[in-house]
């Protein structure tokens, strides 16, 4: 491998004599061992090794960006002179900025060196114990990779940050069959640094491959009525996710779309709701370390106790809306589990939906979201009935924050996010 | 361009297996201009070179970020020690792949780059023309972008060639409110296949597309809830374009048939209404070019038309050599990978739906009480054929006349049971190209089709 501090040096040289009055720069150097698993067996041993070069330039306020992977003297040089006519070629705008100077620092975490033997065999054993615990699946594909990043970043302020993480991750893409009868896919996965458990103890794959089998036996779904659902940990994530895309996101803030443009420090949830990003907790493996901007990432609560805390800002719409940027720009969103067991919640239901996945469009900027509920169960006063198919639910995002009705004790942490079950009402469910 | 570091390795490839080698270099160019703000002004640029290796029914695969004689020679060991791996371990004992006969496909074309000025130039005339015509929008965004990727491809059986393949687009996005206050967005992209310099010369020949849209927008802005339930829609030639590729086009790629999808059975059944045809251009379409040709995939397979549905019965599926083999077909060049780093998957190329007799005013005149849907922000589909798209722009058809424009919907159904409600189809594909297809890797596709009239389920409030 190449010294990649050589390289930041000379990135860095380049951009001064190219005329660079800001700039930032990282080197990343990547490896990967994959294993591919197709229609139930084995494919595709993958070993990939990469490397980057990604550059941020400004001259006379003007911004430019260029993204390589070549680290010889030639391409370095080229790369740096696209970004600087990148930039001349720019609109001046004194909001572009990188972050002020940080303490420089080196962070190592996860497992930072693979254990190929292991790994392989953890993965045998995954699918053995799918064949013996779960005979009605099919998986369609599996991918299980270990990734080891070596990075160093540096801009013009003199902060230094250098990452050595490396982690295991499991991506699973399976339906259920049996007879005629067949199940929508599902997909499942979960990161993690450590090979001391097997995999299928670990985030909600045990649970998801029973979900699956179980949504073979389906239940007619007719009409149409107002009533509650249970977002799953997965299928919860995707929500939050469209609600920060639509609400508090860059765009929509430097747009003045969002519906919260106004709403900082006030309250936009059921006050038991707090969602913090945490790039730090333990429970997230190999969170990210600084921002897109040069600051050192730290965990904050974007949501607290109900109330509008912050938006996700980068530094540049920091600056043209005069809102503070984000601590981190991850998306290690977490929610602690609340005080009502899971099943206590199916029980309390008298009729609604448990939603493993979410089948829409992007909701409308206002929040509107309508899509189709797959892998998701009936629930009738208290009874998981089964499964549905061809069933609709419509809502509005920012009302269902306002409509919660239970979080559930347990919570399940995949590695990426830590998210309980969450119950709201007001939603309109219809069948065919 | 590339140098050629691959076609002199072919004596490095080891004996009895089928193997690969392949340089690419993939470009991408883009500028976000978000309210006049130029929020994104970048160039990527990425290269290496990858082998893949099959031997007794398993892969291994190499790639490194470099091209040149020692990384062709350190992915080929390293791809032939990963398939020794697997083989080793998993022992499936499978024969070789499908012959496929040699030959060449030469460069058939040379990249020209074009300034980045030129798509920030081109990019803020038009939005001084959407900003002084239209003051009523909320906001605006012009995304100009391009990208490429050119690659040299070896094999140890089969056709040898150098592609290459760049495409370019404009976004434009508008936002206003409702007469009640919502916010409402839509947008329109323009451009294809070609560099941007090819696609797009004068600002001002987009200006009446542009228009258009500032038309559809301000009719969503007095637009209503479609009524939830089970309707007759006409889909515009995008709509069924989308259904072709997401709702049929992935549950018959051969993977997934092998992954459990609804056409595995299907096969030699009637799926769709007599009326309905599919099929997967490689690279001419309807006598035309098609929208984003493909003349050779990454495993060699020189490519060619796939026939997926004619006269509504399911005749086939789009495979890789594996998968052809399996189902004792012919590879069609439908294996296909994004990056250097990545390996071929089975993939769609330009996926339409065949057009039929009928006239659109005639399909839309035939209507008394349903919807004619006209653009799409997303769509997803399952195995099952179970689909989903986000209607954006959409009218009422009322005794076969268009009505009030529709705020955003969902329409949902099961490919294999919708068209079979298919019971006219327009005489004019209307095709698009300007997405990514996800499926492990990102990878551009093409995709068309004719009005349809047709049920479906439409969400509404």
């Amino acid at each position: 491998m190449a010294d990649i501090k050589i390289i930041s040096e000379k990135v860095k040289q380049a951009l001064s004599d190219a005329g660079a009055q800001k700039a930032q720069h990282t080197v990343t150097e990547k490896e990967k061992h994959e294993f591919n698993v197709d229609g139930g067996q084995f494919s595709l041993f993958r070993t990939l090794f990469d490397r980057s070069l990604s550059i941020t330039a400004y001259k006379d306020n003007k911004k430019g960006s260029a993204f390589i992977n070549q680290f010889d003297d030639k391409a370095i040089e080229e790369a740096v002179k696209n970004c600087i006519k990148s930039a001349e070629s720019g609109i001046a705008d004194e909001a572009y900025d990188i972050a002020p100077k940080q303490e420089n620092e080196v962070f190592r975490g996860g497992a930072y060196e693979p254990d190929v033997d292991l790994f392989f065999e953890r993965t045998r054993e995954l699918m053995r114990n799918i064949e013996e615990r779960h005979p009605k699946i099919l998986m369609e594909q599996m991918i299980v990779s270990h990734d080891k990043i070596h990075s160093f970043y540096q801009n013009t302020n003199g902060t230094e940050f250098e990452v050595f993480h490396g982690s295991y991750s499991v991506s699973l893409m399976f339906s259920a069959h049996e007879g005629d009868a067949t199940t929508s896919f599902f997909g499942s996965g979960l990161s993690t640094d450590r090979l001391d458990r097997p995999f299928i103890e670990l985030g909600s794959l045990e649970k998801d491959l029973a979900d699956t089998e179980a949504q073979l036996a389906t239940v007619p779904m007719e009409g149409k009525f107002e009533g509650t659902i249970v977002l799953t940990p997965s299928s919860l994530g995707e929500f939050l996710g469209s609600a920060v895309s639509n609400f508090v996101s860059d765009s929509v803030i430097l747009e003045k779309t969002s519906i919260w443009l106004d709403k900082l420090d006030t309250q936009v949830a059921d006050s038991r709701i707090t969602v913090s990003f945490r790039p730090g907790d333990p429970r997230i493996v190999c969170g990210e370390k600084y921002t897109h901007d040069g600051f050192k990432s730290q965990d904050y609560d974007l949501i607290k106790d109900g109330v509008l805390k912050s938006f996700l800002l980068s530094l540049y719409v920091s600056n043209k809306s005069g809102f503070a940027p984000a601590k981190n720009t991850s998306f290690s969103v977490i929610i602690e589990g609340g005080d009502t067991p899971y099943e206590e919640m199916i029980k309390g239901i008298k009729k609604g939906l448990i939603i493993g996945r979410f089948s829409g469009g992007q909701p409308g900027i206002n929040g509107d979201f309508s899509g189709v509920a797959k892998n998701s169960f009936l629930v009738e006063d208290g009874q998981i009935k089964g499964a549905v198919s061809e069933t609709m639910i419509n809502g509005n995002l920012a009302q269902l924050l306002n409509s919660l009705i239970a979080i559930s004790r347990e919570t399940v942490a995949d590695g990426s996010s830590v998210l309980p079950y969450m119950a709201f009402d007001g939603v309109v469910i219809s069948g065919k | 361009m590339l140098e050629d570091h691959v076609s002199n390795k072919k004596s490095l490839f080891s004996a009895g297996v089928h193997t690969e080698l392949r340089e690419q270099k993939s470009r991408s160019i883009s500028v976000f201009l978000a309210q006049g703000n130029l929020t994104g002004n970048a160039r990527m640029e990425s290269s290496g070179t990858s082998a893949r290796v099959y031997q007794n029914g398993v892969y291994g695969f190499s790639s490194m970020a470099e091209c040149s004689e020692e990384a062709s020679e350190t992915v080929l060991r390293a791809a032939t020690e990963n398939a020794r791996f697997m083989d080793r371990h998993v022992g499936k004992g499978k024969g070789p792949l499908p012959f496929i006969p040699c030959g060449g496909i030469p460069l058939n074309r040379k990249l020209q780059d074009t300034d980045q000025k030129r798509y920030i130039e081109f990019a803020k005339e038009l939005d001084a023309y959407i900003t002084a015509k239209y003051p009523k929008l909320s906001s605006r965004s012009v995304i100009a972008m391009e990208d490429s990727m050119e690659k040299l491809i070896c094999t140890s059986d089969g056709y040898d060639g150098h592609i290459c393949a760049p495409r370019s687009y404009i976004y434009v996005f508008m936002n206003t409110e409702t007469t009640s206050g919502t916010p409402i967005e839509l947008f329109k992209a323009m451009g294809g296949s070609g560099t941007f310099i090819e696609n797009f010369t004068d600002p001002v020949l987009l200006y009446p597309k542009i228009d258009t849209l500032y038309e559809q927008i301000m009719h969503k802005r007095e637009g209503v809830y479609a009524e939830a339930g089970y309707k007759t829609v006409v889909l515009s030639g995008f709509m069924s374009g989308m259904l072709a590729h997401e709702a049929v086009g992935h549950t018959v790629e051969a993977d997934l048939v092998l992954g459990g999808s609804v056409a595995g059975p299907a096969l030699h059944q009637q799926v769709a209404s007599e009326m309905v045809s599919l099929v997967d251009f490689a690279h001419t379409a309807l006598g035309a070019p098609a929208p984003l040709p493909v003349y050779l995939d990454d495993e060699g397979t020189p490519a060619e038309d796939a026939v997926l549905i004619r006269d509504g019965i399911l005749t086939g599926y789009m495979h890789s050599r594996e998968s052809a083999q399996h189902f004792g077909a012919r590879p069609q060049g439908n294996a296909r990978a994004w990056a250097f780093s990545d390996e071929p998957l089975i993939r769609m190329r330009n996926t339409a739906v065949l057009p039929g007799k009928d006239k659109l005013e005639d399909i839309i005149a035939s209507v008394d009480d349903g919807y004619y849907l006209i653009n799409s922000s997303n769509g997803q589909a399952d195995t099952t054929g179970e689909f989903m798209f986000g209607v954006n722009m959409g009218y009422e058809i009322k005794n076969g006349k268009l009505g009030r424009a529709l705020l955003d919907t969902t329409i949902s159904g099961v490919a294999f049971n919708m068209l079979k409600t298919v019971d006219m189809v327009s005489d004019t594909v209307e095709w698009t190209s300007s997405g990514y297809c996800g499926k492990k890797q990102p990878m551009p596709v093409g995709m068309g089709g004719p009005a349809l009239r047709c049920k479906v389920m439409i969400g509404g409030r």
